[in-house]
């Protein structure tokens, strides 16, 4: 999937300093000073996106383990009472969580990246090489991962008008493994 | 992330594509004057002054007499070109002392298409012989007056899509009501039998090789477009791998060659509304010499239509049934359709729009080349129907 906010946030940047901001009217400060604005935080989102994953992530780890330490703390005479407890199980599931958020968006990102250049390459070699029942069964196979991956990604981008029949497709939360929330 | 940086491509990787992927020579040239310019500056806005003060050293160059140029404004329209809409106050030969209305057609630093404007200049001489186009006046082949590649259209009147019409960018999914696709169907139909049976040997097109029968036209043509995808893309889609393949694998044989539009849909022509005519046919740079199958199949592709009010029919091009248009364009050609060859096409036409949809909306935006980089990140969005679509088809022929 291309359409992500990385190369979006860019383009909207470009298009707000190379079209927007010089045809809105000087006189109009409000409006000046917005556009303006909005140029500076689509800057700072798109500089903090790649650490927004692990600034959350730290910061649960440090809340996970402040909040051992105050029930250590607190062993010695029982003083917090239920609120120790529920900080107890909280910081528990805290450490689930930390123990199965540990690779970075990035990884995901550049792991995919390299996997689907590397099948990609692969089928190349096997087309070369295969009979053609081995190759029929390798058709299967990426046809099949296809149309996976392609009903995800019409989901994602439904919202922007280019299906003929929208209504068709399903909504992208329906697609995706379901998640504690 | 890739091993090849595509930002700042080599000149060893750059020979490494052009061996691997012959097309025509003009094609060449194109191609490989986009990648030894990428790792360059990004697209500054250019003002409508430094256009005319381009246009008018080139004028200076073209034209004896006196000359001024007027009212110059931006058009919108289209995702690949810059344009400019002016008015040239000059001696027209044959037509004396005229203010004749034209647009100014600029490439950015680098385009969703890369190709020819002297390709579209010959191309656009020629077809003005069979059908209406704008006229062309001059060209800037190199940049040498503009600060991109350019060429002088004259103004056509019409619109793309009727007062009130509903389409998303680029015209695709133009809808323009009952009313207008009889009579515009009618014509559309007609002027592509027009172009695909006209004699085209006659005309300058110098800068298109022509292929000999058989299949070396869509050889070339594959080569240009599996060349694209490996200049431009990001992320590999192994589906497109699986596509270029079958393609190689069946690739039709020819026994006439036609000039193909390459772009021949709703959004790329104008009409007037007052008298329901097709006043010209635009936007030629994807123009080449094939099989005239490819511009059918093109244009009866799912996702470039729309269904009809009640839901039922998809009208191909939002014009009329795919049926009903193939019966029109065998009776206004007298050429014969075989299914077996749209459906190749269809999938050529599907693998080719998500070269393009996908991989070179992506690499100018990722490099800040374009006047209007938000709209090809919005045009990425089209990418993922043409994708299902594309697999679909390989489903059926597999």
């Amino acid at each position: 999937m291309e359409v992500r906010p990385e190369i979006q946030i860019r383009a909207m940047i470009k298009a707000m300093v190379d079209v927007v901001l010089p045809a809105v009217d000087p006189e109009q400060k409000m409006a000046q000073e917005q556009a303006r604005l909005v140029i500076g935080t689509l800057g700072l989102i798109a500089s903090r996106l790649p650490v927004a994953y692990r600034f959350d992530r730290d910061q649960l780890d440090r809340y996970v383990s402040l909040s051992r330490e105050l029930v250590a703390l607190d062993k010695a005479d029982e003083g917090g009472g239920q609120a120790i407890s529920k900080l107890e199980s909280l910081a528990e599931r805290g450490t689930d969580v930390l123990s199965r958020a540990r690779a970075e968006p990035s990884e995901l990102e550049s792991t995919v990246f390299e996997l689907r250049a590397e099948v990609s390459s692969l089928l190349q070699s096997l087309h070369k090489s295969s009979s053609p029942e081995k190759w029929n069964k390798v058709n299967r196979l990426i046809l099949d991962a296809s149309k996976m991956e392609i009903d995800r990604e019409r989901a994602l981008v439904v919202a922007m008008g280019f299906e003929p029949k929208p209504g068709s497709i399903p909504p992208i939360e329906s697609l995706l493994p379901q998640v504690n929330a | 992330m890739t091993a090849v940086d595509k930002n700042r491509p080599s000149p060893e990787w750059i020979e490494s594509l052009r061996r691997r992927y012959p097309c025509e020579k003009e094609m060449d040239r194109v191609f490989t004057r986009k990648l030894q310019r990428r790792a360059g500056p990004g697209y500054s806005p250019v003002s409508l002054q430094t256009l005319c003060d381009s246009l008018q050293t080139l004028l200076k160059t073209q034209l004896d007499s006196t000359f001024e140029i007027r009212e110059p404004r931006w058009l919108t329209g289209g995702a690949s070109k810059i344009q400019m809409a002016f008015k040239l106050d000059w001696n027209q030969p044959g037509g004396g002392r005229s203010l004749t209305p034209m647009v100014v057609r600029m490439e950015p630093a680098e385009s969703i298409v890369e190709t020819s404007r002297l390709r579209e200049y010959q191309i656009i001489k020629g077809v003005s012989e069979i059908l209406p186009v704008p006229p062309v006046f001059w060209i800037d082949e190199d940049g040498k007056y503009f600060p991109y590649p350019a060429i002088v259209y004259g103004f056509a009147e019409g619109v793309t899509k009727p007062s009130g019409g509903v389409a998303n960018v680029s015209g695709i999914g133009l809808n323009f009501g009952p009313a207008l696709r009889k009579p515009l169907g009618k014509q559309y139909v007609e002027h592509l039998a027009k172009l695909h049976t006209w004699d085209w040997s006659r005309a300058d097109l110098s800068s298109l090789d022509v292929p000999a029968l058989g299949t070396q036209a869509i050889e070339w043509h594959l080569n240009w477009w599996e060349r694209v995808w490996e200049e431009d893309s990001n992320i590999d889609i192994p589906l497109l791998r699986l596509a270029a393949l079958w393609l190689r694998d069946n690739m039709p044989s020819i026994n006439r060659i036609s000039l193909i539009h390459g772009d021949y849909r709703a959004g790329n022509f104008l009409f007037t509304e007052h008298d329901q005519r097709i006043s010209a046919w635009l936007d030629w740079e994807l123009g080449y010499l094939g099989d005239f199958h490819s511009d059918v199949a093109y244009t009866t592709l799912p996702y470039l239509s729309h269904y009809s009010e009640d839901g039922s029919t998809l009208l191909a091009s939002g014009l009329m049934p795919v049926e009903e248009l193939y019966e029109a364009y065998e009776k206004a050609s007298g050429l014969t359709i075989n299914q077996k060859t749209i459906d190749y096409y269809h999938i050529f036409q599907a693998y080719r729009s998500g070269v393009i949809i996908i991989a070179s909306s992506y690499r100018p935006v990722r490099n800040g080349k374009t006047h209007q980089d938000i709209l090809l990140t919005w045009i990425m969005g089209a990418g993922y129907a043409s994708m299902g679509y594309l697999r679909d088809k390989l489903e059926e022929v597999a």
